[in-house]
C-alpha cells in the first residue's frame, strides 16, 4: 500500500539509517518517538461526537502532518426491518482526494474500502458493544454511525484513524430517551373497575405464550439540559499502534518516506481496562515482507507497553477535552436568560 | 428539518438568527496548509465550513486530457457525511456534488490565468465539513483564498454572496432556514473590475425585485472582499516576515493599487 513512489537508492538511504549505531531517522526523531498529536473534541456540532486530529502537525505555520476528522451520528432504527436489537454501530472511512494527490479515484475507493473494513471489524465487535444503544427491545435501536474523514496523510494514518475514533466515541452523547405505554380503552375500563374490589383479572398472560409483547409502545425525548448521557464503555476503545518492521528492529510512527521504504508494518490494536488487563482487539500485517515467530512475540509485549503509553495519555487528554467543554456547557446553562 | 413555521423576517426586522436583514454571517478564514497541498483554505461562513486545497499547477494524470495552449481545471467536491442535521452519504458521482464541482470549474476558468500554464493540470478538491446554507457561496469564497495561497495568479478575488427576498425585503448571506423558505440566488463578483463572474438562481423571484436584490448582493460582495484581502495580507506579511526580509511589508507597498497576491 505504498502511497508514495521512492528511489532504490532513497529506500536504501532511509533503511540504512535506521538499522545504523545509533540509529537516524529522517527528522532526527528517536526510532521509538512520535511526533505530535493534537486533538481537539467537539468540533462538528451537528453531530453527537466528534474530534480532530492530527499527528506531527508543523508547529511554525500549523500545517503538514496527518490530519483526520471523526464524527458519530446516531439514527433511530426499525429492529424488525434492518436493526439490530441493542443498537449497532457501523464505521466508515473517507479520503478526501487532497491527502492522496497522486492516486487515481478507483485506488481511493480501494484504500478507503481497507480502511473501513479495519476500523469496522474492529470496533463492531461485540466485545466493544456499548450497553446503552437500545430504546425499545425488539422495537427500536440506536444506529452509532461513526464517519471518518482522512483531510491529509503525512504517515501513520491507521494510529491516526483509531485514535481519532475513540476520541468521537468518547465524546458521543447518547440522547436520553423515556419510554411511552400505551394503554387501551378496555384496559382503562377494567382498572377502574378494579375499584370496586370486583373485577376478575382475565387477560393473564397464557403460560403457552411465549412471545410477550414488551409494554412500552413507543419512546419520548426527555428535555434535559445536556445533550444526553454518555455512550456506555467509552473507556474501552481500543487504540492502534504501527510497528514498522526493518529487519530485525522496529520503529514507530513512520512518516510517508519511511513507511515506503519497510517493507512490512505491524498493526496491533489494543483495548485496556486497566494496565494488567489489556486485550488484542485485531492484528493486521501491511506490506509483503514477512517474519519470525519468535519476534512477533516480543512485537506483541513491546507493541502492548506503546500501546498503553498511547491509551493513557489520550484518556488524559479526552478527560481534560470533556471538563472543558462541560464547563462551559454549564456555564451556558447558569448565564441563559 | 425545516419547521414551516418560523418567522424568515420578524416585526422587529431581526431574522430566525437575530441578524438584521442586510446583515452578513461572522468570516472566519484559516490559511494555514493542509498536508502536501500547494495552497490551502478553510473558510467559515457562520455555520458553512469548506476546507479547499489546490494542487498545481502540475503535470497532468492523464496525457490526453492537456491542452496544449492552457492549463485545465479540474474541480471535485466531497461532503463530510456529518456536515448535514440529517446524516447523508453522497456518492463521488453524486449528481449534485458534480453540478456543484462544474459551477465552481465554469466560475474559475475565465480568472485563472491558465495560458501562463500550458498543457498543465490545476486541481481543486473541495471538502464540505459544515452545512448551513450558502454553500455555494462558502466554496466559491474559500477556493479563491486557496488558488491565491496557492500562488497560482488569478486576474482578480472572485468574491460570492447569496441573497434571498422575503416577500418584498431582500436578505443577504442565508442560512438552511432560510435556503428552505426563500427565493434565493448566488452571485460572484470580481470586485476590482466589478464584472460578474455568476449568477445562479434556482427558485422563482420577480423580476422587478431582481434588480434590487442584484445590487445589494453587489456591495456585499465587496465587503466579503475586504475580509478576504485582510486575511491574505496578514499571511502574506507574515511570509515576507518570514523570509527576513528588509523591505517594506505589503500594507507599504500596496498602495499603487497593485495586489501582491500573484506572487
Amino acid at each position: 500500500m505504498a502511497t508514495t513512489s521512492l528511489s532504490k537508492a532513497e529506500k536504501s538511504y532511509i533503511q540504512a539509517g535506521l538499522l545504523a549505531t545509533p540509529p537516524q531517522r529522517i527528522d532526527g526523531r528517536d526510532l521509538f518517538d512520535f511526533r505530535t498529536v493534537a486533538l481537539e473534541t467537539g468540533v462538528a456540532p451537528l453531530s453527537n461526537g466528534s474530534a480532530r486530529l492530527n499527528i506531527g502537525k508543523d508547529p511554525q505555520d500549523g500545517g503538514g502532518g496527518t490530519g483526520v476528522i471523526a464524527a458519530t451520528k446516531l439514527e433511530v432504527e426499525n429492529v424488525e426491518e434492518d436493526g439490530t436489537d441493542g443498537g449497532r454501530l457501523v464505521c466508515s472511512v473517507t479520503c478526501s482526494p487532497a491527502a492522496y494527490p497522486h492516486l487515481s479515484p478507483g485506488a481511493l475507493d480501494d484504500l478507503q474500502q481497507d480502511m473501513t473494513t479495519i476500523l469496522h471489524q474492529t470496533l463492531s465487535h461485540p466485545s466493544l458493544h456499548p450497553a446503552n444503544l437500545g430504546i425499545l427491545p425488539r422495537k427500536k435501536a440506536w444506529l452509532l454511525n461513526l464517519d471518518v474523514v482522512v483531510l491529509s496523510d503525512a504517515g501513520n494514518v491507521y494510529d491516526a484513524l483509531f485514535m481519532a475514533a475513540r476520541a468521537a466515541l468518547y465524546d458521543t452523547k447518547v440522547p436520553r430517551t423515556r419510554l411511552v405505554e400505551m394503554h387501551s380503552t378496555k384496559i382503562a375500563q377494567k382498572s377502574w373497575n378494579t375499584t370496586d374490589g370486583m373485577d376478575v383479572d382475565q387477560s393473564a398472560p397464557s403460560g403457552l405464550d411465549t412471545r410477550q409483547a414488551p409494554p412500552a409502545q413507543d419512546f419520548d425525548l426527555v428535555d434535559y439540559w445536556d445533550e444526553g448521557e454518555e455512550l456506555d464503555g467509552r473507556t474501552r476503545w481500543p487504540v492502534s499502534i504501527t510497528l514498522n518492521i526493518v529487519s530485525s528492529s522496529y520503529f514507530l510512527d513512520g512518516n510517508l518516506q519511511e513507511e515506503a521504504a519497510v517493507p512490512l508494518r505491524i498493526l496491533l490494536v489494543f483495548s485496556f481496562l486497566d494496565v494488567n488487563a489489556p486485550t488484542v482487539q485485531a492484528t493486521r500485517m501491511l506490506g509483503s515482507g514477512e517474519i519470525q515467530l519468535d519476534q512477533i512475540k516480543s512485537l506483541l509485549s513491546d507493541g502492548q507497553k506503546y500501546a498503553w503509553e498511547i491509551f493513557s495519555s489520550l484518556t488524559a487528554k479526552l478527560k481534560d477535552e470533556d471538563v472543558r467543554r462541560t464547563l462551559k456547557d454549564r456555564e451556558r446553562f447558569v448565564t441563559r436568560q | 428539518m425545516a419547521s414551516s413555521r418560523i418567522e424568515v423576517l420578524n416585526q422587529g426586522g431581526y431574522r430566525s438568527d437575530g441578524r438584521k436583514q442586510h446583515e452578513l454571517r461572522s468570516i472566519a478564514i484559516d490559511l494555514a496548509p493542509q498536508g502536501v497541498a500547494d495552497g490551502a483554505a478553510t473558510i467559515t461562513h457562520g455555520l458553512t465550513t469548506v476546507l479547499v486545497s489546490v494542487f498545481g499547477p502540475r503535470e497532468a494524470k492523464l496525457r490526453s486530457q492537456t491542452l496544449h495552449d492552457r492549463a485545465t481545471i479540474s474541480v471535485e467536491v466531497g461532503v463530510a457525511a456529518f456536515s448535514t442535521g440529517e446524516r447523508r452519504k453522497r456518492s463521488k458521482g453524486d449528481k449534485r456534488l458534480l453540478e456543484l464541482a462544474s459551477t465552481i470549474k465554469a466560475t474559475f476558468e475565465p480568472v485563472i490565468q491558465t495560458a501562463l500554464y500550458p498543457r498543465s493540470q490545476i486541481d481543486i478538491y473541495l471538502h464540505v465539513l459544515e452545512q448551513d446554507g450558502s454553500l455555494l457561496q462558502t466554496c466559491i469564497n474559500g477556493t479563491t483564498l486557496a488558488l491565491i495561497n496557492a500562488g497560482i495568479p488569478l486576474l482578480d478575488f472572485v468574491c460570492a454572496v447569496s441573497g434571498g427576498v422575503h416577500v418584498a425585503s431582500p436578505l443577504l448571506d442565508l442560512n438552511q432556514l432560510e435556503e428552505n423558505d426563500v427565493p434565493h440566488l448566488t452571485l460572484a463578483l470580481m470586485p476590482k473590475t466589478k464584472k460578474i463572474t455568476l449568477v445562479t438562481m434556482e427558485t422563482r423571484l420577480h423580476v422587478e425585485r431582481f434588480e434590487e436584490i442584484f445590487r445589494l448582493a453587489a456591495r456585499a460582495a465587496e465587503v466579503i472582499h475586504q475580509e478576504m484581502r485582510a486575511a491574505i495580507r496578514i499571511k502574506a506579511n507574515t511570509l515576507v516576515a518570514s523570509m527576513g526580509s528588509t523591505r517594506a511589508t505589503v500594507d507599504g507597498t500596496d498602495r499603487d493599487g497593485n495586489h501582491m497576491d500573484e506572487d
